[in-house]
């Protein structure tokens, strides 16, 4: 029953070329096993932790000094949340780099957006729990840039804020959405992407030019188990206990607890939104907080369709992705490292 | 060669697919719409749009050139040296932070991104778009109530937009 239900994962016999790390670099399999890891220590953090402004703080100062391993806990869930959105972001970049977004998995690749989607919410809906003065602002000021959008920029605001301010009704809303829905939604959506690579016929081998030329018979075939098993499990592992040594040896940040009356020197939005915040300093608002992202989106969407050379995407397709890829990497290094109180440009050192 | 569109009839499996897809999609529909009609009436607690008026003391307690913090309405009571109240948001039009009134410069100074406002609530240095939200004032015998439920959005300021209490007491 159980390895009938594997099955569709993962075949009995495999190509021995699959066994290449380089050809994958295990991201994609390292942001499930994050995914995974992120569901237990959160179903954990969830036995402590109480939805509501004030005790929302004091329960996660409760967790990170009563409770055992508490501490170790809520920093695992912590760092983890935030190298799942890198590590997500370097999947991505390697499946194009591989040319592996064309028919037939190109579903599979928009399924990937939705996930990479979904894993920022979570981050994002995370970030305001522990209710300090850091999520606080943070968050505040990411729910802002969305007043920016046309038309509907105000009310969205308001909605999910539940008012004004940031209050109780946001934290609910925030719970509600990172213990319920995206959980939910991640699992489903992850059993879907790996079938769906399964049923593509696993990793893509080589861009898919030589793939159609090489004769399927004279390739080498390894069995699953204990070939590819051994080499997962042992992946998974190295990066458990990476995870694991970073928590034990980094505190997450806990600051004093939110004061709506008081917003802190040098307060940033959320890491991933600076490139966002970056931009509003140089375009007109409705750009930066609006038309680019969209465009960013359909573009990343509409790329398994358009300018496809030999299996290959285009110079065009290929120059606009890094081109993009490289602007929203230096602004949002910039955003972070480079802006110190008042926006002001610093050196970080 | 012209092709000849004959009409295909739909086979049996074929409407029941559609049949169930389309009923998918209604019911997706209903738990869409019921969930954001649940959360729009749920949460409206704090919701602005109503009255929501607040005393804040007395006429005589913000003599002119002050400038008061009321926590209850997050907001700031200014009298000006000319004469004339305004009820000033602390929320920054950039970004939401809050910003506070620094007493040496006499003006408001966002710690976020540097914007600053004069005590009119004017822009004085971007990135702000526009001018602090205002509040509707008004004077009850002695007393200042501020109306914390309607901010008014504004993209500068005019003289218009004072209050005086010598109007309508
Ligand atoms: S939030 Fe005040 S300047 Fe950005």
């Amino acid at each position: 029953m159980t390895s009938h239900f594997l099955l569709h994962f993962r075949p009995k016999r495999i190509p021995k070329d699959a066994l290449r790390f380089t050809l994958t670099w295990g991201l994609g399999g390292m942001a499930a096993l994050m995914i995974v890891q992120q569901l237990f220590s959160g179903v954990l953090l969830g036995f402590f932790y109480e939805p509501h402004p004030v005790q929302a703080y004091e329960s996660v100062q409760h967790i990170q000094s009563k409770v055992f391993l508490g501490q170790l806990l809520r920093n695992l869930h912590h760092w983890t949340g935030h190298a799942l959105v890198i590590v997500v972001f370097l999947h991505m970049l390697r499946v194009f780099v591989s040319a592996a977004f064309y028919p037939p998995r190109h579903w599979n690749w928009l399924v990937g957006l939705g996930l990479g989607l979904l894993v920022l919410i979570a981050n994002f809906s995370g970030y305001l729990l522990p209710w300090d003065q850091l999520s606080y602002w943070a968050v505040t000021i990411a729910i802002s840039m969305l007043g920016y959008i046309p038309v509907l920029g105000m009310g969205l605001q308001n909605i999910i804020r539940g008012g004004e301010e940031l209050g109780a009704a946001t934290l609910q809303l925030f719970y509600t959405i990172h213990t319920t829905l995206i959980p939910l939604a991640l699992a489903l959506l992850m059993v879907y992407h790996f079938w769906f690579v399964r049923r593509a016929g696993g990793v893509l081998l080589s861009p898919a030019k030589k793939e159609n030329t090489v004769e399927t018979t004279k390739r080498e075939y390894v069995s699953f188990a204990p070939e590819l098993l051994v080499r997962e499990i042992a992946f998974a592992a190295m990066v458990s206990c990476a995870l694991l040594l970073f928590s034990m040896l980094v505190n997450a940040p806990l600051g004093n607890i939110a004061n709506p009356a008081l917003t802190p020197a040098a307060v940033k939005a959320p890491w991933y939104f600076l490139g966002a915040q970056e931009l509003l300093l140089h375009v007109p608002a409705v750009f930066a907080v609006f038309v680019v992202p969209l465009v960013l989106v359909l573009f990343l969407g509409l790329i398994p369709f358009v300018g496809q050379k030999n299996g290959e995407p285009s110079p065009l397709v290929k120059f606009l992705f890094y081109g993009t890829l490289a602007l929203l990497v230096g602004l949002t290094i910039t955003g972070i490292w480079f802006r110190g109180p008042g926006m002001q440009l610093v050196w970080p050192w | 060669m012209a092709m000849v569109k004959t009409p295909q009839p739909t086979s049996r499996r074929g409407f029941l697919t559609r049949l169930w897809i389309g009923l998918g999609v209604v019911a997706f529909l209903q738990i869409l719409a019921t969930t954001v009609l649940s959360l729009l009436s749920g949460r409206k607690r704090s919701q602005t749009g109503q009255d929501q008026i607040i005393e804040v003391g007395k006429l005589s307690d913000f003599p002119p050139g002050s400038v008061t913090f009321i926590a209850l309405g997050h907001l700031y009571l200014c009298h000006l040296d000319t004469g004339g109240f305004l009820a000033i948001s602390r929320k920054c039009t950039h970004l939401g932070c809050a910003i506070p009134w620094v007493t040496e410069r006499k003006q408001f100074e966002c710690p976020c991104h540097a914007s600053v406002f004069d005590i009119t609530g004017k822009v004085l240095k971007s990135p702000a778009p526009r001018a602090l939200d205002l509040y509707p004032i008004s004077f009850k015998r002695n007393q200042v109530t501020i109306n914390i439920g309607k901010s008014i959005k504004r993209s500068t300021f005019k003289t218009e937009q004072l209050a005086h209490p010598q109007e309508l007491s």
